[in-house]
């Protein structure tokens, strides 16, 4: 029986238990409820939950476990057995809870002690996604760097993968076009976001704001797959045409320029509405008290304003570094697939993110350092973009803290 | 006790000319008619106090004296304000330069998050008071000595003024309004986030800024109205019900408005 | 007090305004009102340059891609040889099987060649190629199963659309004219000279293109026939999954922090880790499918099942820190006044809290599902880059089946080397951004609906 229908199966078992379970309940005070020590929908509760809880975590531990135990061939041959099994367990529980039905049992206590239960164990998959992250990139890139050299994977300068041997993996020229485009990016998006962010905060009128902040929120909300698509078609072949040629730097449409820009464009809704809430943030007093001392609005802003929400501006931009460094699409169809360590922005480069999808999008070899280095270089970015979360978190908190 | 200071301080009263002259002054916040009609002369060297329960509009006439109602979108203004017989409402009026000349300080003190030097000089600076750096150290320091706070903090000049206790901190904004040499210095309720003995300090300090300064100030205190000022002025519900030397308001209120509110049956 | 009065702060002499009139502004003033001017305009050109670069954005898309959603189609008779598809001549569709879809070229270009004859069309240079490559690779196809389910079809003469190539296709939407059809060797002037001829007597129409919304991808020589239906589909399945479990999960384990968990280490954990996660680059959830549930689980590739687990675990932050806020934003007294009448707390945030807060998470859950339906890199590593041409089946079996997305559609044709698939790619865009709009449209609707004001 396949586990969907035994799934289903339980759940029917579970809505028969809920009403076995409220009818017990409700026979044994002889129809008057208020005898009982809970609600009597509680008593059903108590025994759909005693039914179908175990019987499919169960299922679940065999439908996860089925691929260690079974092999390749899904064992069809014990399926049926575990099958009886798990619903014998549905049924046992069933039994269990109707048998503890009496007018004195605390069904509701149960009930909700068993869903508190579950919240907690749901608020647990945070915990389980990052240790499961974790345990992934550092178990791969432990068989990694077994079969190459870690210095020669942190501190070369030559990428070129074959899968024939004798591949060089250094992650220095993927780094160097990881964080050439990411400046490029952040000197398009942070002063573009900044002013913007001030204009909306200090200067709009509440027509003007209440077009613009949709609009800049529709930039937000649009995938980067059409910023990637943006720089390959329309801004790659334009930064060629009219830039990279003229001033003979490169004929490649590919560059570091082209997804900088596109990735700075991408930034700016980012930019622009952290530090629109780090303004806001800012006291009014503090507006008042410079602007009654006959300042201008902008004298204010930049001498009294901007000062003051520094620390959540700098966390702003490190978040925003930090997205970056780790975004995939932009630089995987803008910024090309050479690896090089070059000073040209208008050269193809590419990125940690790029190599990613590189090594491991096609038939994987999960024996070849080839393959494996897209885990060691996973964890590099993982552990690059984390260190800069938690501190940007870190200014961005203490910042807060110091006008609540 | 009331008295005692009030008899100490007629001595001092004496006709000073006129700073500010206004006459017909309404404001509305949107719909709201904050301000009806309001019609005073507000003399020069003299402390005139504002006075009148909550949401009266003592504030927002005070706000309208140095235009920071301006920064509020919906604020309407009407009338006419004459500062030394110029209208500071009208078109040609640059607020920032009347700001430099009516100076304000605020209920809660307001330190910027820079050093107390910095907070001093800040006005300075933006209106080019000073020629070099000397010249401001001077500006700073008779601010600072201005405001009494000299003493306390000569040798951290350069730590923030975020640091300092509430009385010090609004000294502070004190010394940071008088440091651009205003004429007018007006004081929104000063003393109502600080201990009382940071208020003594604040009101014996607002005496002595007297004798250069046309200081106004709201109070929702009776007894600080009585202590600091020589001109009183009553308003009540949007209308500016009474005006006159504190010692005639406090002792014989032509209003049975002001009485109430003097006598603690109404506010 | 033991500062003396007399150290009040005077005007310097020769610095600063000088108490003069306020009706006259000085230089000083002046300047400094020029760089109140300046920086105002920063800020404006700050904003015009965002908004600039959305609309050149929004407007190079729909020039690119608004054609994919049309398509030439040649009407003209096609008679349907008997010698061609049933050399034995029994009309049994198991011997006409054995007849491949190339032959059916034949009936095509005869037909077609035919119908230049009789209506006395007159092109220079047309040749045999050019008749061939006139119609689609899948137009041939279409034939053969047309025969094949009805063969009573064989030596009749039918008119139903024929779609053309991409290159007679790319003649009505600007890509090809007639000199770049001199330059290129899948076309040629005459070919271009016999579609204009045709379109000139109305028997080559473009229409609305269905196939491209509904059908499947196609091979690199046919971008004429690509359509995003695999993706579609499995792009819903991936939505529906993270929407059965992305929502339950989040909204419980934002009950538990909001409601219920005692300040203690574990909880402190929980938080950093949710909002940690939420800045987790994508690509790194994809890595995490493809170790956790595809190589140690050994969940199927390219199925729509691991994208939609892996785009859950992305989502949940968003969702949960939606739903915190919304939870947050339902006021005290409302759980006082439900305790204060004898309710458990659990009954408390089931009876009152949750209803109360719904739409706040509703909203948060949609904008959520709108960004994992854009999300695209995770999705690459876990295999649904693959070449999909066969719909999966429904679910639940279905979520098992190879599928596409559409985010990696649209990367898949941009990496074909016919330029005719840039409008395919620019066409899907329009697709997604639909549904993200309607999606953000609902959003909005649930919020302005709903929205409280405490």
């Amino acid at each position: 029986m396949p586990p969907f229908w035994i799934m289903i199966v339980i759940l029917g078992a579970a809505v028969l238990g809920y009403a076995l379970g409220r009818g017990r309940a409700v026979r044994a005070v002889s129809g008057n409820t208020r005898l009982l020590h809970s609600r009597p929908n509680y008593y059903g509760w108590n025994v759909a939950l005693l039914t179908a809880v175990p019987s499919l975590a169960l299922l679940l531990a065999g439908v996860l476990a089925q691929p260690v135990i079974g092999g390749e061939d899904r064992a069809p041959s014990n399926g049926g057995v575990f099958a009886g099994v798990v619903l014998v367990v549905a049924l046992a529980g069933m039994a269990l809870a109707l048998t503890r039905t009496t007018p004195a049992f605390r069904a509701r206590n149960v009930v909700e002690r068993v869903i508190r239960g579950m919240l907690i164990l749901c608020s647990l998959i945070a915990i389980a996604t990052t240790v499961g992250i974790v345990l992934s990139l550092v178990f791969e890139s432990l068989n990694f760097f077994r079969l190459y050299p870690w210095q020669d994977f942190f501190f070369g300068t030559e990428w070129t993968p074959s899968f024939g041997g004798g591949s060089e993996l250094g992650i220095l020229p993927l780094l160097w076009g990881t964080l050439y485009i990411s400046v490029i990016a952040l000197l398009v998006a942070v002063p573009v976001g900044l002013f913007a962010a001030i204009y909306m905060s200090e200067y709009a009128s509440k027509r003007v704001r209440s077009i613009v902040k949709p609009a800049i929120e529709v930039l937000a909300g649009i995938p980067t797959i059409v910023y990637g698509l943006f720089a390959l078609v329309t801004v790659g072949p334009l930064i060629r045409d009219w830039l990279a040629q003229p001033m003979g730097l490169g004929n490649s449409a590919s560059s570091v320029m082209t997804a900088g820009l596109v990735m700075g464009m991408m930034l700016i809704p980012f930019v622009s509405s952290l530090s629109d809430d780090i303004i806001n943030a800012v006291p009014q007093s503090l507006r008042d008290g410079s602007l009654a001392l006959g300042s201008t609005p902008s004298e204010t802003i930049r001498q009294v304003v901007l000062p003051a929400a520094l620390p959540g501006i700098v966390g702003a931009v490190l978040l925003a570094a930090s997205r970056a460094i780790g975004e995939t699409m932009i630089v995987v169809m803008g910024a090309g697939a050479m690896a090089r360590i070059s000073p040209n922005p208008f050269e193809a480069m590419t990125t940690i993110t790029v190599k990613i999808v590189g090594q491991l999008t096609g038939d994987n070899d999960f024996a070849s350092p080839e393959t494996l280095v897209a885990f060691a270089l996973g964890l590099t970015l993982f552990v690059i973009t984390l260190g800069l979360n938690v501190f940007a978190l870190y200014i961005v908190r203490k910042y807060r803290e110091q006008y609540e | 006790m009331n008295n005692m200071y009030l008899a100490e301080r007629t001595v001092h009263t004496q006709a000073q000319p006129i700073k500010f002259r206004c006459s017909d002054v309404q404001v509305w916040y949107g719909e709201k008619h904050a301000l009806k009609d309001v019609s005073v002369d507000l003399q020069d060297k003299t402390v005139t106090a504002f006075i009148g329960p909550s949401g009266c509009g003592k504030s927002t006439f005070l706000r309208c004296l140095n235009r920071m109602n301006d920064t509020i979108p919906v604020a309407r203004v009407t009338g006419q304000m004459l500062l030394d017989g110029d209208d500071i409402y009208d078109r040609r009026v640059d607020p920032v330069q009347l700001r430099a000349r009516v100076g304000m300080v605020f209920q809660k003190p307001n330190p910027f998050p820079k050093s107390i030097y910095d907070n001093v000089a800040y006005g300075p600076k933006i209106h080019g008071l000073a020629r070099n750096k000397a010249e401001l150290d001077g500006v700073v320091e008779q601010a600072l000595r201005g405001a009494a706070l000299w003493d306390e903090v000569k040798d951290r000049l350069h730590e923030s003024g975020t640091g300092l206790s509430g009385g010090q901190q609004q000294r502070l904004c004190i010394a940071r309004a008088v440091a651009t040499a205003p004429e007018v210095l007006l004081m929104d309720e000063p003393c109502s986030a600080l201990d009382p003995i940071a208020t003594a300090q604040v009101e014996e300090l607002i005496d002595e800024l007297r004798e250069q300064f046309s200081v106004v100030i709201v109070t929702h205190s009776m007894q600080q109205a009585a202590r600091v000022s020589q001109k009183t002025a009553f308003f009540h519900l949007g209308h500016l019900v009474e005006y006159g030397s504190t010692d005639d308001i406090f002792t014989r209120p032509q209003d049975p408005r002001t009485e109430s509110y003097i006598s603690g049956r109404i506010g | 007090m033991t500062d003396a009065t007399s150290n009040l702060p005077r005007p310097v002499p020769g610095a600063g305004p000088q108490p003069k009139s306020l009706l006259t502004v000085d230089a000083r003033t002046r300047r400094r009102n020029a760089a109140e001017k300046r920086f105002r305009a920063y800020g404006i050109l700050a904003i015009a340059a965002a908004m600039l670069a959305l609309a050149f954005l929004l407007f190079t898309i729909l020039r690119d891609g608004s054609s994919a959603f049309f398509q030439t189609y040649a009407r003209i008779p096609m008679t349907i040889e008997a010698s061609v598809v049933d050399p034995k001549g029994n009309r049994d569709p198991a011997e006409m099987a054995k007849t491949l879809t190339t032959s059916y070229n034949r009936i095509l270009q005869d037909s077609l060649a035919d119908f230049i004859k009789t209506n006395g069309i007159a092109v220079e240079g047309l040749d045999d190629d050019d008749l061939a490559g006139f119609f689609s690779g899948q137009a041939r196809a279409d034939m053969r199963w047309a025969v094949l389910a009805d063969p009573s079809l064989v030596g009749q003469v039918i008119d139903v659309p024929v779609l053309t190539s991409s290159r007679v296709d790319g003649m009505f939407k600007g890509r090809v004219t007639r000199e770049s059809a001199a330059l290129d060797g899948k076309t040629s002037v005459a070919q271009f000279d016999l579609a204009m001829a045709l379109a000139d007597s109305g028997h080559l129409k473009t229409r609305f293109n269905w196939d491209f919304i509904t059908g499947t991808d196609s091979s690199d020589t046919r971008p004429e026939s690509a359509g995003l239906g695999v993706a579609i589909i499995g792009s819903a399945y991936m939505m529906l999954i993270v929407l059965v479990l992305a929502l339950p999960i989040g909204v419980a384990t934002s009950i538990y922090l909001e409601e219920f968990a005692p300040k203690n280490r574990l909880t402190d954990i929980i938080e950093v880790n949710i909002s940690n996660l939420a800045a987790v680059p994508s690509i790194v959830f994809g890595i995490l499918g493809l170790a956790a549930f595809i190589n140690v689980v050994g969940l199927p590739r390219s199925a729509p099942v691991v994208g939609g687990l892996v785009l859950t675990l992305m989502t949940l932050p968003t969702i949960i820190i939606a739903t915190r806020a919304a939870l947050r934003a339902v006021p005290p007294s409302i759980r006082d006044a439900a305790l204060g009448v004898g309710a458990s707390r659990m009954q408390t945030v089931f009876h009152h809290v949750l209803p109360l807060a719904m739409p706040g998470i509703l909203t948060g859950t949609i904008i959520g599902l709108a960004q994992a339906l854009g999300e695209t890199a995770p999705l690459m590593l876990i295999g649904m880059v693959a070449f999909v041409t066969t719909y999966p089946s429904a679910p639940p079996q279905g979520l098992f089946d190879p599928a596409s997305a559409l985010p990696v559609q649209v990367f898949n044709w941009t990496q074909r080397a016919d330029p005719a698939f840039f409008e395919r790619a620019s066409g899907a865009i329009i697709v997604l951004l639909a549904f993200m709009l309607a999606m953000n449209l609902l959003a909005i609707f649930l919020r302005r609906r709903f929205e409280r004001r405490w």
